[in-house]
């Protein structure tokens, strides 16, 4: 019974995502994307045009945006960490804060067109901005991100924003900013480097670093039920999460306390297959960091599942490893 | 002295050329004939004309606003006074986009009696913020 509660709940109940145009091969419209690069924002309707003509279904159109988008625009560090900076200062001034958001607005427009940089209100807005020119039914999400670097407690108000886009009558979610790239963490310079599991991402997935300011565009069954703490608590997922994974299923929280010798089990749904020689974690114990295989790892219809206990009493950062890719991180108390 | 109509078959055939000529003249300048073509329009409507206009926002003319025929990529920009010709004659019916990124887009569909458009932008009133990704470790903060 329970193995039909599973199955009914992870296989025959699935979410609007990329995987429903799996026999839609998106390197056509990636090359569109390519054959535009560089060009410049100065004629939106002319580009939406270029971009979508000779492609046959709204998904591809909307890929060749998606794409264009995300090779073709850069991210401001300086812009992003100004408009951090003033919009803490100005959080209690209503009327100073609108003037700032006024005269930031005009600036990063400006900036838009003339350099092609931006922040990721730019992203989302330009994704939609070419996608209703191309008839294609697209919105700006604002809510909230959670990375590594964010600081939880400072979180309050919306800090990103993305797109929720409707394609065959459904609706998917996307992130174009963190789709694009990265900074460098040490130059702060931004590095163009596209990550194709952010188009269209399965939304539990994407729910477990973004929270949408209204819960509809979390697009997901039980969005009611879905709490902004449960988001607060939940696990740090990286870019390389999206490439690897459809989704992350446990553990559920972000800080862990268990016993000593206690198994914990970390689920997920790949993407692909993976080499089970490659799975690994990186624990860092405060002290030195190493690299440790579970205890037991397993696969069985793209789900795999790692089982870990530990032995001495501790405070541990977990990070969790496909290979290179740096996929999730979670801390466990161990008490003895 | 009495003048006789003689009717020869030769006149007869000229007067009856000069019937048919007088006939088709007047049905080819028939006023309900153009009255019929200003209700329904046929005519008129496909008649390509040049359309010239001037875009503007609030703080006066909008320069580098984008004017393009919808389902195109025919179009033009305007010039330091927001104004524009579009470079292609526009008939009836054609849609014409006006775009301006951060403000809201327009549509302006060509009637009958277009030939100028004056347009005002309005903005659209987003507000920009944008957290970065990173994947840089997270690392817990310990006491020491």
């Amino acid at each position: 019974m329970i193995r039909f509660l599973f199955l009914f709940i992870f296989v025959f109940h699935s979410y609007a995502q990329i995987s429903d145009f799996d026999g839609i091969d998106f390197k056509k419209a990636d090359r569109v994307a390519l054959k535009y690069k560089n060009e410049k924002l100065n004629n939106l309707p002319e580009l939406a045009h270029n971009l979508t003509l000779n492609l046959a279904t709204d998904v591809e159109r909307f890929r060749a945006i998606f794409t264009w988008v995300c090779s073709n625009i850069a991210n401001d560090y300086g812009m992003f960490s100004k408009n951090m900076y003033k919009r803490q200062r100005f959080k209690n001034d209503s009327v100073k804060l609108k003037n700032w958001n006024t005269k930031f607005r005009k600036a990063t427009l400006k900036k838009l067109v003339k350099n092609n940089k931006t922040i990721c209100t730019g992203y989302a807005y330009l994704v939609k901005e070419l996608a209703d020119l191309a008839n294609i039914k697209c919105e700006i999400v604002h809510g909230f991100a959670k990375t590594s670097t964010t600081n939880i407690k400072k979180i309050d108000a919306p800090n990103h924003s993305w797109n929720a886009v409707k394609l065959d009558g459904k609706w998917y979610l996307c992130d174009p900013t963190w789709a694009s790239g990265i900074p460098n963490p040490t130059t702060f310079h931004f590095e163009f480097q596209f990550n194709d599991g952010f188009f269209l991402a399965n939304p539990r997935l994407f729910a477990i670093n973004h929270f949408p300011a209204n819960k509809k565009w979390l697009l997901l069954d039980d969005a009611n039920e879905t709490s902004f703490e449960a988001f607060i608590e939940s696990p740090i997922i990286y870019g390389k999460a999206y490439a690897n994974l459809n989704t992350h299923i446990a553990p559920e929280k972000m800080h862990n306390v268990i016993r000593k010798n206690e198994i914990v089990t970390f689920k997920f749904k790949l993407k692909d297959t993976v080499d089970v020689k490659n799975v690994r974690f990186l624990i860092d114990n405060g002290s030195n960091s190493s690299n440790i295989s579970p205890n037991s790892v397993t696969t069985k219809n793209n789900y795999l599942t790692l089982t870990h206990a530990f032995k001495y009493r501790g405070f541990y950062d977990v990070h969790f490893y496909i290979d290179k890719d740096l996929i999730s991180t979670y801390t466990f108390k161990v008490k003895s | 002295m009495k003048t006789q109509l003689k009717f020869t078959p030769k006149k007869v055939l000229s007067a009856l050329g000069y019937v048919t000529i007088l006939m088709v003249v007047s049905v080819m300048f028939n006023p309900v004939y153009g009255q019929a073509n200003k209700t329904s329009s046929p005519e008129i409507s496909q008649k390509e004309r040049t359309i010239k206009g001037v875009i503007k926002n609030e703080e006066g003319p909008l320069e580098s606003a984008s004017i393009t025929l919808k389902g195109s990529n025919v179009g033009t920009t305007t010039n330091s006074k927001g104004e524009f010709v579009f470079p292609k004659a526009l008939k009836t019916d054609d849609v014409l986009l006006i775009t301006f990124l951060g403000y809201d887009t327009v549509e302006v569909k060509i009637k009958d009696d277009t030939t100028f458009i004056n347009q005002m932008m309005s903005e659209d009133l987003i507000e920009f913020v944008g957290a970065l990704n990173t994947n840089k470790p997270y690392k817990s903060k310990r006491p020491n």
